[in-house]
Order: structure tokens, then sequence, then C-alpha cells
């Protein structure tokens, strides 16, 4: 190749990069301008003001979780720094200790499962649903569903653990589960015994419905086995206002 | 010279380029996800959140009573013992370990329901606030979860026939409501299972403990 040549090339190759640089900088451009304030201004001034006031009571719920966190950790300083030493109290302790841990108010760790849902990357077809596409409350319920039926001891759901009154609840496309608003990707870590994942995958409540919309509608979807993971405790309301216990705890 | 000019002609594309990725990623952030939900579904959710945010300052409260509790018995003697008993008593009761009682409704359940169909009521009544449930003498759990037995639904190993009741203990009025409210989980239900499903509201309701331990076997406290 001449000298000639070569310097066209270069050129050639110069002006491509340029060319491809600048047609990224554009489609992010125009990307980000469909995003923008500017364009979110279009949307109704109910809807402003409702965005507003939802990002104002979860910035309240974040204040009074981290409070009841901390309260609930005062609580058990005390009962394990009693100065009472007798046995009554030692079993005591321990009961509390067990129960807290059943019950989810204590973190656990152990080996286990973590299962990662998104919505769909696919391209929603003319005439298809886009509900299809992305990630359900149905989902999530399923695979919590299947996770108990596999023998799961312990679930958290992007960080919110599970409890005995824990509800899984659509609001629209997003999911509230105990009091926290939580959009996808999800990630589900579920601990229990040896074989959980192939007991998970096998189950019916997941094979029924959420697993056949992986297959179908590319729901993004991932599995792994762990040998250790922790779940976090849960931080909420733990007391009763209606139900009362009927029998005195032994 | 030529050279260095396309080397800051490089730099500047990339430094617009990076700029306009950060303020793309950053608008696809959390609140532009709340706005893109509809007004119907923002006032459902602030109401949520508001009442939520509700239970957890009541919670909270009611946590500050038993450290000031604590306090005043400076964690010595037989006063301090009796919180912690007490104590105990709530978070088995909450666990399910424990029976209650209290006010609540009662579903009476006939036809045939499928699984999926009793553990959606069953976390319609855990949204609508109930605090203890149970399918006729199986107290649900975190654990517990309806699934298709060989020859009936099955909860927590027990078998639960075509008629069976749901119990549970929350505000009477609340539950119902939450339950029968139009295009609820009642009417839902109706649209695609062969039962009838009747609701009443009662004084007393009694549930027992679950009778499956939920000591776990792999887990363990972690720090």
């Amino acid at each position: 190749m001449s000298p000639r040549s070569a310097r066209t090339g270069l050129r050639w190759g110069w002006v491509a990069s340029m060319g491809g640089a600048l047609a990224l900088v554009g489609f992010v451009g125009y990307a980000q301008w469909n995003g923008s304030l500017a364009r979110v201004q279009f949307t109704t001034s109910v809807q402003q003001a409702g965005a507003h006031a939802v990002l104002g009571l979860e910035q309240e719920q974040t204040e009074l979780r981290a409070q009841i966190e901390a309260a609930e950790a005062e609580v058990q300083r005390f009962q394990e720094s009693s100065t009472t030493s007798s046995a009554a109290l030692a079993q005591l302790n321990e009961q509390l200790a067990a129960a807290r841990l059943a019950a989810g108010l204590t973190r656990m760790r152990g080996p286990g499962v973590v299962i990662e849902i998104a919505d769909s990357n696919r391209i929603v077809p003319a005439g298809e649903n886009p509900a299809n596409f992305i990630v359900l409350v149905d989902d999530l319920r399923d695979i919590v569903a299947a996770l108990w039926a596999s023998g799961a001891e312990g679930i958290a759901i992007n960080g919110e653990r599970l409890v005995a009154t824990s509800s899984i609840y659509g609001v629209g496309a997003s999911v509230l589960v105990n009091t926290a608003f939580l959009s996808p990707p999800f990630r589900v870590e579920a601990i229990g015994a040896d074989g959980l994942l192939d007991r998970f995958m096998l189950d019916a409540a997941f094979r029924g419905r959420v697993g056949q919309r992986v297959e179908l509608f590319g729901l993004e979807f991932a599995t792994a086995n762990r040998l250790e993971i922790e779940l976090p405790a849960f931080i909420g309301n733990t007391r009763f206002r209606w139900a009362v216990p009927s029998e005195q705890v032994q | 010279m030529r050279g260095r000019t396309a080397q800051f002609s490089l730099v500047a594309v990339a430094m617009v380029i990076g700029l306009l990725a950060v303020g793309q990623l950053r608008s696809q952030a959390r609140p532009a996800e709340v706005t893109r939900l509809s007004a119907q579904e923002l006032s459902t959710l602030i109401e949520t959140l508001t009442q939520r945010n509700r239970e957890l300052r009541t919670g909270l409260a009611d946590i500050r009573e038993q450290v000031r509790e604590y306090t005043l018995l400076g964690s010595q003697g037989q006063s301090a013992i009796d919180v912690s008993r007490e104590d105990l008593r709530r978070i088995t009761a909450f666990a399910a370990l424990a029976p209650v009682e209290g006010q609540g409704i009662v579903m009476i359940v006939d036809g045939d329901l499928d699984a999926i169909a009793l553990n959606d009521l069953i976390n319609e009544l855990r949204n609508a606030g109930a605090e203890a449930i149970a399918v006729d003498e199986v107290r649900v759990t975190v654990r517990s979860v309806a699934i298709q037995g060989a020859l009936s639904l099955q909860v927590d190993g027990v078998a639960i026939a075509k008629r069976f009741s749901l119990r549970a203990i929350g505000s009477p009025e609340g539950l119902l409501a939450a339950v029968e409210r139009p295009g609820g989980i009642i009417s839902q239900l109706k649209l695609f299972v062969s039962a009838t499903i009747q609701v009443r509201q009662s004084e007393s309701v009694q549930l027992p403990a679950t009778a499956v331990s939920l000591a776990p076997t792999v887990g363990e406290a972690g720090e």
C-alpha cells in the first residue's frame, strides 16, 4: 500500500470513528431529552403532586424504620444485660432468641439460593399486551410460594424479610412488600437445606405461571446456589392491636 | 498539531457522552418510576403508604414504652423478667407459635378453590391488616403455603376439604371492606373459580398455635 492510500485509509477511519461517536451523542441526547424534567412537565400536575407525596412518605418510612431498629436493639440490650442471674432468666433469654429467629425478627444466615427476576428486554410486538413483558406481583408471589413449599426457612425480597404478617401487594407495575415500595429487578434470597433450588425449579407454583412467563416473554431470570447468605431482620410493627395471646407461654 | 486537535476533539466528545449518559441514568431512577404510575395508582399507593407509616408510628411508640419500662426497672429483679416474659408472649403470638384471640372475620369457602386462589386470599387478608390467620384449624405462619395435594388442597401438610373456614383477627370492618370491595379478591375469584364465599364479622375469633416447628434446621442467627 502506498503512503497516500494509507493516509486516505486513516482519514476514513477517523471520519468513521467521529461519525460513530457523534451518532452516539445524538442518540443519548435524544434519550436524555426524552426522559428529562422538561418532558416530565407533560405529566399532569395531579401525578406530579402524587409522586412527590409518595417520595415524601417513603422518606418518612425510612426514618421510622431506622428508629424502630434502634429501639428494638435497645430492648434486646436491656434483656441481655439484665443483672439478675438465674436459670430462669437464662432460659427466658434463650426462648426469646429462638422465638425471634423463628419469627424473622433477627438476621438469619445459612446456605441458600438467590433468584433474580426483572422485566423482559424484548421489544413488545405489535398487538401484544405490554404487561406480559414486565414482572408482575403474581410472579413474586409464585416464587415465594414455591420457595416455602420447597422447604425455605427464611426469605427476603430486595432486603425485605418476610414474616407472618407480610403481604406482597401490587400497585400498578410496582410492588409493596411489608411497608416498602419495591421496583424491579427483584432479588429473592432464601435460606434452606441442600437441594432447595432443584426443588424450587420443579415446584408446581414456579412451573405453573412464572416459569412459563419467563419462557414465553423473556423475563430476565437467574438463579444461583450460595453456600452462605445472610437475610436481614424484619423491621416494622410487631405489636398486635387486635390479637391477644390466649395462653401463657411457659 | 493535527493529532493534538484530534485528541482534544475526542476528549470533548467523550465528556459530552459521559455527561449525557449520567443524566440519562439519573432520569431513569426512582422518581421517574413513580411518575410513570397513573393518578389512580398513585392515590392507592399514597393511601397504602400512609396507613403503613401510621402502623409503624404506633409500633414505634409501643417499643419506646417498653424501653421506658426497662429503664425505670433498671434491668433488675423480677419485674424486668416479667417485662421480658411479656415480650416472649408477644413474639410467639406474632410468629404463630402461640394461640391468639380477638375480633375479626370468618369466611366460609365452599367449592373448587385452587392453591393460587387460597394463597391470594391469605395474602389479601395480610395486606388488609390481619394479624393472625387460620385455615380451618391450621394456623398460618410465615412459611405456610397452600399446595395442591394428590386429593385436595393442603396447608402445612393438612388436607383442606372443599368446604373450609378462613378466620382472621384484625379490624372487622377493615378486613370485611378489603375482601368485599368492588373489584376486590372475592369479586375477582368469582370470575375464575366455582365456589361460594361467605364472610361475616366476629366478636371473638380464636386461633390455635401452629403445629409445625418453625425452628430452622440449617439457618442460624446472624451476627
